[in-house]
């Protein structure tokens, strides 16, 4: 189809067009994804390489003190006169070799079985006595840690060669290195950076990047109510916990589950994304018409739900769903017969309906909030020179505004779209995953894959199954995001409306 | 300059992002004591209290007890008696709200930062000695002799008692209104039910949950029996499965003939139905009879589970009946004088006391045959229902989701009594998913 063909087309026929494009278009994008997530592989690598260029000239180059600090830290700084930064290497690689002494090495050796010394009980008269042997989880996090600090150690190495050598050749260049007080003085300048992130960065490792790669490393091993430590070893079963979740062939219920919460969930993102968006969008759009009286009053009134916290909210449209909740005596009243209506637990199809309703509910509000922003931001002479030009308001709206809107809020539609994969509080605070069924594992019809993996971990201790759902939960938000943003206008055209 | 007020904001913003971690602690301590005078007179086991020398060469003794909200004060008393009473020992004790629910999931968490002694519900149990947190029971001869034989053998595992018994009253029970239900008609759910609905009241049952559903399992012979030789799989009974089809099939029937009567709903709403005088009877845990009581006044009726007309025979409602133990942390560092404590936690003198003051149901035999609980309405009800009830142990963490499924399904709409088919896969069903086949 040419462009001009295309720009005859009308609005409803050029959305059908523009719709069927994105969905032919997917397998393109997502080779383009993983091509580009390759390329971002080996770029990592070879910067990694990069770190360790000259490591082997300089040391042939450069002079006994060089050489003696590819051993001894800092050395090279400390004989050519820099002492603070010397001192500074050499303390870092004492403190690691006594960590490594004390404490991480009996881990780190402990790392590939996680553990083989059972925990046993003994009688010391009539009173028994527990021995704990191996805590697998405990060599499992502390293993991560170690080789954490391992590859900071190593980095610091490199780099304490470098300069080694750098100071070597500002020697031989006859100039004395910078003083302690020149250095902290570019803390406060060129370096300001460094200074400013350093805290946030370290902090950021051990509370987020420490974890991740704990959990992550659980979901290759058999760590369920079965291998429980203290009491219990668990180890590495590799690939086990996933494939148990493609086990189609089989059709083990796990495997079940899996495929079946996972296309509902999907459902329910799309609907519950797209119902908010295009409601909240309608709602925004009638409140900003002209003519329209009492604009902020309307906007107040639509928004005044927010008021009342998410999860109240939610807890308390569950009490009134309930068999002798507030809908049901409203009904019963209204027509005078005795309504038993099981809401929440009757059959799948009425529950996921009114877990998407009651969605709409906490959700449309906020929809209306940015709307309404973005709608008052559209330049008023736009729609002026529209009417000069004979644009009647269908019109206006699907050349100006919708496009704009889009525009804008397509990165907040993907933010909405991956909370809503994960949108924990609404399936569990409202059905907790009901009606129950017995063709899944451990899960209800209306469970989505995150409440799914919350009662895996909480009531059934399957930690590693739970691990590697997890797992895939991320590879499936980080690819859709990635491939819709990356095909956005948004991305492709910062400009546009600025 | 700026770069300085910068860095400052900076280091300010992110320690109040750890100002939130330093939580408030809840516990308060029962009280310390110490000194090298007094003596003590107990030589054995027997009593109350074990012979000081059981403590060996610990001293300085601090310890932590977990029990639940409402005896927190209670054990606190008694933790201020055994202290009194080995006055030779410097010991500080501190007890710390801890609901029994939770308990097992909180000593897994973290078995070190755990409490040393702590309260228990019985299915909890396999969790405990899998994980390898919980110490066996030190003064077994003298615990199994005191206490009720149901109660000991069901906090044995692997031929080793685990917990001290505490109480032998963790069940549910058919309460009513008098006024509503006359005793005679409690003693049949179709009376329950029919009397309830010629008042217009409600009856309600918890049928979506699996420690009231498995109800519907257990009547028709469907019982649990421990667990299989991998520790982890749900042993059940040998059944007759038309038999065990036909009971459902009886109790999808009831509720579908009397669907405005029968509400399935969390059993906090029969007190406050009692309250509003909604509901006319209902099935209720054990531990909301005071609550029950307080609600009907005159009115309180209690009895065993009714029974079911399943082809013209009546059948005995089988219930899920629990008890709570204490148990001593493995990871204790002060192992002695954990076990001689909940030894004493769980000695007549205090069950006496528990059941006195907190109308919990005792374990221990002399105590049973005391007033307080001969006297009860309620705990001759649970003890009535005692006899015809499945022990909650060794209850694999399958087991409960399944079968509040097949009470869902035995209430819903589109129930179908009279499917025989239908009826016997969901069975199946149930049973395969309580032993994660398939």
């Amino acid at each position: 189809m040419t462009y001009v063909e295309y720009k005859q087309l009308n609005p409803f026929q050029r959305f059908a067009h523009d719709f069927k494009k994105f969905f032919v278009n997917i397998p393109h994008a997502l080779a383009k994804f993983f091509k580009a997530f390759g390329r971002g592989f080996v770029k990592f690598f070879v910067g990694i390489g990069k770190g360790f260029r000259n490591y082997g000239t300089n040391f042939v180059k450069g002079d006994w003190a060089t050489k003696l600090s590819y051993i001894i830290f800092g050395f090279g700084d400390f004989h050519k006169g820099k002492y603070y930064k010397g001192i500074l290497y050499f303390l870092t690689e004492v403190l690691y070799i006594l960590y490594m002494i004390f404490f991480g090495w009996g881990y780190l050796c402990k790392f590939p079985t996680l553990g083989t010394v059972e925990t046993y009980t003994y009688m010391d008269g009539i009173i028994p006595k527990t021995v704990y042997g191996d805590n697998s989880m405990l060599i499992l996090l502390y293993s991560v840690l170690t080789i954490v600090i391992t590859v900071a150690m190593l980095a610091m190495y490199i780099s304490n060669t470098k300069d080694a050598y750098k100071m070597e050749q500002l020697r031989a260049e006859g100039k004395t290195p910078t003083s302690f007080k020149t250095d902290i003085k570019e803390f406060m300048d060129g370096k300001y950076h460094i200074t400013m992130l350093s805290f946030p960065v370290l902090l950021i490792g051990i509370f987020n990047i420490l974890p991740l790669i704990f959990m992550i490393l659980i979901a290759f091993t058999n760590y369920d109510k079965t291998h429980m430590p203290p009491g219990t070893l668990f180890t590495w079963i590799g690939l086990d916990n996933f494939t148990s979740l493609f086990d189609v062939v089989n059709s083990s219920k796990r495997a079940t589950t899996f495929i079946k919460l996972t296309e509902w969930t999907l459902v329910w993102a799309v609907l519950a994304t797209f119902s908010n968006y295009i409601l909240g969008m309608v709602f925004a759009l009638i409140i900003n018409k002209k003519g329209i009286k009492f604009k902020s009053f309307w906007r107040t009134l639509f928004v005044i739900s927010v008021a009342v916290p998410q999860f109240v909210s939610l807890l308390l449209i569950n009490q009134m769903l309930q068999v002798n909740g507030a809908f049901n005596v409203l009904l019963s009243n209204i027509t005078g017969q005795d309504i038993q209506i099981q809401w929440l637990n009757s059959t799948p199809l009425m529950a996921r309906a009114v877990v998407l309703i009651v969605n709409l509910w906490v959700g449309i509000p906020y929809t209306i909030l940015s709307m309404s922003g973005i709608l008052m931001n559209i330049p008023e002479d736009l729609y002026e020179s529209a009417r000069i030009d004979g644009a009647g308001p269908v019109r206006t709206f699907t050349s100006i505004t919708l496009p704009y809107m889009i525009f804008v809020t397509t990165p907040q539609l993907i933010t909405q779209f991956v909370g809503n994969i994960n949108n924990f509080n609404v399936i569990y605070l409202l059905t907790n995953g009901g009606p129950t069924t017995e063709n899944y594992y451990q899960a209800g019809y209306t469970d989505i894959l995150v409440t799914w993996l919350f009662s895996l971990t909480m009531d059934s201790q399957d930690y590693g199954l739970a691990a590697a759902i997890g797992i895939l939960v991320f590879i499936v938000c980080a690819t859709i995001s990635l491939i819709v943003y990356n095909n956005s206008k948004s991305m492709k055209d910062e400009e546009a409306f600025s | 300059m700026k770069k300085i007020i910068a860095i400052l904001l900076a280091g300010m913003m992110t320690a109040t992002a750890f100002a939130g971690c330093s939580g408030s602690s809840e516990s308060e301590a029962a009280g310390e004591t110490s000194g090298d005078s007094g003596s003590s007179t107990e030589v054995s086991v027997d009593g109350s209290f074990p012979d000081v020398s059981y403590f060996g060469d610990e001293d300085n003794i601090t310890l932590k007890v977990w029990a639940p909200d409402d005896a927190v004060s209670l054990f606190k008393e008694q933790c201020q008696t055994f202290i009194d009473h080995y006055s030779e020992k410097t010991i500080s004790i501190e007890v710390v709200a801890q609901t029994e629910a939770t308990a097992a999931t909180q000593m897994l968490n973290d078995a070190e930062a755990a409490a040393d002694v702590f309260c228990f519900p019985s299915d909890q149990l396999n969790k405990l000695v899998d994980a390898g947190v919980i110490s066996p029971v030190a003064f077994t001869d003298a615990v199994t002799e005191n206490n009720s034989e149901e109660t000991v053998s069901a906090g044995t595992l692997n031929d080793t008692l685990y917990g001290y018994p505490e109480t032998n009253d963790n069940g549910y029970y058919l309460v009513y209104d008098t006024s509503v239900v006359s005793g005679e008609q409690a003693e049949t759910l179709e009376g329950v039910l029919q009397a309830c609905e010629d008042a217009g009241k409600k009856f309600i049952m918890n049928a979506g949950d699996g420690y009231y559903a498995c109800t519907f399992a257990f009547t028709g012979g469907v019982t649990v029996d421990g667990l299989e030789d991998d520790g982890i799989t749900q042993k059940f009974a040998d059944y007759d499965e038309d038999e065990a089809v036909a009971t459902l099939q009886a109790f999808a029937q009831l509720f579908q003939d009397y669907k405005s009567t029968f509400q399935s709903l969390d059993i906090s709403n029969i007190a406050s139905g009692f309250d509003s005088g909604t509901c006319g009877a209902g099935i209720d845990g054990s531990w909301n009879a005071t609550t029950d009581q307080e609600a009907l006044g005159d009115n309180f009726g209690a009895s065993k589970l009714p029974t079911i007309n399943v082809n013209g025979e009546d059948k005995q409602l089988i219930s899920m009946f629990g008890y709570k133990y204490v148990g001593v942390n493995g990871s204790t560092d002060f192992a002695a004088a954990s076990q001689i404590l909940a030894y004493y936690l769980t000695s007549e003198e205090c069950q006496q006391q528990r059941a006195e003051e907190l109308g919990w149901g005792p374990s221990n035999k002399v105590v049973q045959e005391s007033s307080v609980v001969t006297d009860s309405v309620v705990l001759s009800a649970v003890n009535a229902q005692a006899a015809n009830a499945c022990v909650q142990v060794n209850i694999s963490s399958t087991f409960w989701d399944p079968m509040g499924n097949l009470g869902n399904k035995l209430i819903a709409d589109d129930c179908d009594p009279t499917d025989t088919e239908t009826m016997k896969k969901l069975l199946e069903d149930t049973i395969a998913n309580v032993r994660d086949e398939g």
